[in-house]
């Protein structure tokens, strides 16, 4: 640990950073999350629920525009696509497991379609392509009436609490949140921080470069694309188990931006700003209504421009700016600034197991 | 090393497991407002002095106008009777009424959340605005044991008591309105061809059911053409167009989009089709689209209303719309003139309300709904005559009679029959 080699790193490595008090974080954490929901308010517990399921949204949404630099703005049609699935499974009384499973699967399968065409074409045109599945997936849910109940929408309260658990409904439906979300975060941490992570990294950098490297920017976008459909096919699931109801409106285009301000507010390319982001979504509107009811639009727009402006990495950069500014003015003092680690590293290293303490600070 | 790692482990185990006995040992919660708690004696939301009532309705995006309204009446009737000292409930006591109204941007997601969040401290919740948001908590309402009451959709749903036993409608159905003006037509004697133009869901379909079902067995009667659009739809001149060269002299359109519905009577005048209009209740404003639709150019415009139009000078000095109007600009936020109706509706909900409060002999939930379906032949303030409240009749939301009224170059006129 302490040999000479590392020694100029010593400045650096913080209390946190020593493996034994990320483990004691993480140990911490569980029993928080487990604990938690017995001990809060329904309220409380179903508003963090309700954060869970637009987290996960914004980290599919984060893997195919924050990792693989591809614009989409059509996330909500995948956690509508979801939802609606579920719905359906639901009424005709589908095994639920298997409901899970189409309510993942049928989305990545049309992600994978639209994917295949789109990521054909460059840049901004994939976002044009993207905008069309809200604008079609709505009068397409109206249209639809056998399987969606068209604009009445459909009702399903599935996510009752199992008598044996002896917990209330709230409680029973943040567990599963809690357990479905965080395998999807672990999962997608793995993604992102292994091979495919590095190749969407190139990929979202320089597309030549890829290429010349031997890596298909065009399959790695198609495989960007659908897991970003499949997670929003989780969050769909997720939707039904906490919201229970969905409608042509849980498509509307106009979610799908707020869900591309929510991961850019929360921090692009980032585990943690995803989380972010979910809370950004969930909790801005519910303040904003604290502060005034008729004047929510307004503050809304007046805090993301607030946002962007003081930390245009989005809200997860904060510790960072932090730190940069206190190694500036002691850099200022010695002679050497230290080399500053590159923020992949760093980034995603430290975040790793700071997600679930933030959701606890906000929740 | 090994050592030192399995000691730091026994260490962690030993401060998480006294973190987790601390955060149980963290006081009880409290659930007595939790679903499926039962509440015995007063539910929450009242004192002895004062109710609290909550509203989930659009303040935001493209619904916002109509959803303000809908505060801003209630908030008026409520504000103007605590000025007063209160309302007088059934149980003897006088209590003062708040309002705690919410933002959904017609989102049902943020519509189940402000539900959410009020519920465990409003009395009952009411008046909110649209299909989807209401519907997104329908089903916990009804969990929770929540009235969800006086609200301002046409869906049926929430006016069938088997599947809504906590919940009411206010405004009347599609239904109501198209059959009131089949009714109308059903009393010309002389030949008619109609064609129907209709927005192609619930909404459109309800009117002309209704419609339809007014106009049956009558043989001088003739749908001549049907066409549909949809609510994405940025023109419907082809729709238009084909329904002209059918050589109607009635035109039936159950259209909600205000531009479409001023797009498609300049439409017509272009195409010299000249049939008389029945347009539904929520886009027929003299104000905002039959002036610069040009309607004058129509040998009748026809729509159905229940409440009196306060901009319209047969009602400039009635009484019921001088308080209105005052109350509105002082207690409901409200400084202009009312662009929409959903500010007379709301005004009649807290009338309504006010009428329940006056017979419900205990200060619960319960004897609040079986007060507030107990509600027959009260012609709340603002009310046209012929239309009144009813809420005993199932199926049926507390307004459902309407009266169909034409257009006189300024406002309406209430008529009786189609000439």
């Amino acid at each position: 640990m302490a040999s000479p080699m590392v020694s100029p790193q010593q400045g650096t490595l913080s209390w946190w950073q020593r493996p034994w008090v990320r483990w004691a974080a993480l140990v911490v954490l569980l029993v928080v999350l487990v604990v938690a929901p017995l001990q809060l308010s329904e309220f409380t517990n179903q508003t963090i629920a309700r954060i869970g399921v637009f987290a996960v949204a914004v980290l599919g949404l984060n893997v195919v525009m924050g990792y693989t630099g591809q614009v989409s703005l059509g996330q909500i049609f995948f956690l509508g696509f979801g939802a609606y699935v579920t719905a359906y499974g639901v009424t005709n009384e589908w095994n639920i497991v298997l409901t899970f499973v189409v309510a993942c699967v049928a989305p990545a399968v049309a992600g994978l379609l639209v994917a295949l065409a789109a990521a054909r074409l460059g840049g901004l045109a994939i976002a044009m392509v993207t905008i069309a599945l809200p604008i079609v997936g709505v009068p397409l849910a109206k249209r639809l009436s056998d399987f969606t109940g068209g604009s009445e929408g459909l009702s399903t309260a599935f996510a009752r609490a199992p008598e044996w658990s002896g917990l209330f409904d709230d409680q029973w439906q943040l567990y599963l949140v809690l357990v479905i979300g965080g395998v999807t975060y672990l999962l997608t941490r793995n993604l992102v921080r292994g091979k495919y992570g590095r190749a969407f990294a190139i990929v979202k950098g320089n597309e030549a470069v890829a290429s010349s490297m031997g890596i298909s920017p065009y399959r790695y976008k198609v495989l960007a694309f659908t897991i970003a459909s499949l997670i929003g096919g989780v969050s769909g699931f997720l939707y039904m188990i906490v919201i229970q109801y969905t409608s042509p409106e849980t498509l509307s285009f106009g979610h799908s931006i707020n869900l591309v301000a929510a991961m850019v507010i929360g921090g692009s390319a980032s585990i943690v700003g995803s989380i972010l982001g979910g809370i950004y979504y969930v909790l801005v509107p519910q303040l904003t209504n604290a502060v005034d009811p008729s004047l929510t639009a307004l503050l809304q727009g007046a805090i993301l421009l607030a946002v962007l402006f003081v930390l245009p990495g989005g809200l997860v950069s904060l510790p960072r700016a932090l730190t940069r500014g206190r190694r500036r003015s002691h850099a200022s003092r010695g002679p050497v600034a230290p080399p500053t680690t590159p923020p992949s590293t760093t980034g995603s290293g430290t975040t790793a197991e700071e997600p679930e303490t933030e959701r606890q600070g906000h929740a | 090393m090994r050592r030192t790692r399995s000691r730091t482990a026994f260490r962690v185990v030993a401060g998480a497991s006294a973190l987790a006995l601390m955060l149980a040992g963290c006081g009880s919660r409290d659930d007595s407002g939790r679903s499926g708690a039962g509440n015995s004696g007063t539910s929450p939301g009242i004192t002895d002095t004062t109710l609290t009532l909550g509203i989930t309705t659009p303040l935001s995006g493209a619904t916002a106008g109509p959803g303000t309204c809908t505060v801003a009446g209630v908030k008026a009737y409520f504000g103007a009777k605590n000025a007063e000292g209160g309302i007088k409930f059934g149980d003897g006591k006088t209590r003062t009424v708040e309002i705690k109204a919410l933002d959904d941007g017609y989102d049902p997601q943020k519509a189940k959340a402000n539900y959410d969040q009020l519920k465990g401290d409003v009395f009952a919740m009411t008046a909110g605005l649209g299909t989807p948001t209401n519907r997104a908590w329908r089903q916990a309402a009804i969990a929770d044991e929540v009235p969800q009451v006086l609200i301002m959709t046409g869906d049926p749903i929430f006016s069938d008591k088997k599947e809504s036993p906590w919940q009411l409608g206010f405004v009347p159905k599609y239904q109501n309105e198209g059959e009131a003006m089949g009714a109308l037509l059903a009393t010309s004697s002389g030949q008619h061809k109609v064609a129907i133009l209709s927005q192609n869901d619930d909404y459109g379909k309800g009117y002309v059911e209704g419609f339809k079902d007014a106009i049956k067995g009558k043989d001088n009667i003739q749908v001549v053409d049907e066409l549909t659009y949809e609510a994405t739809d940025t023109s419907v001149d082809a729709q238009i167009t084909q329904l002209a060269s059918s050589g109607a002299d009635v035109f039936f359109n159950a259209m909600s989009i205000t531009p479409l519905m001023i797009s498609s009577l300049q439409k017509a005048q272009q195409l010299g089709w000249k049939p008389s209009w029945f347009l539904p209740s929520n886009t027929s404003s003299p104000g905002a689209i039959l002036e610069p639709g040009g309607a004058s150019a129509f040998p009748g415009v026809y729509t159905v209303s229940f409440a009196k139009a306060p901009a319209s000078p047969a009602f400039a000095s009635d009484e019921d719309v001088q308080t209105y109007l005052a109350a509105l600009k002082q207690y409901g936020d409200y400084p202009d003139p009312p662009a929409f109706p959903h500010c007379q509706w709301s005004w009649m909900v807290g009338a309504t309300l006010d009428q329940a409060f006056q017979k419900m002999k205990e200060p619960t939930r319960d004897s609040f709904m079986e007060a507030l379906r107990s509600i027959k032949d009260y012609q709340a303030p603002l009310m046209l005559e012929g239309t009144s409240v009813d809420t005993t009749q199932d199926d049926q939301p507390a307004v459902s009679s309407v009266v169909v009224q034409k257009y006189n170059g300024r406002g309406y006129d209430t008529v009786q029959s189609f000439d």
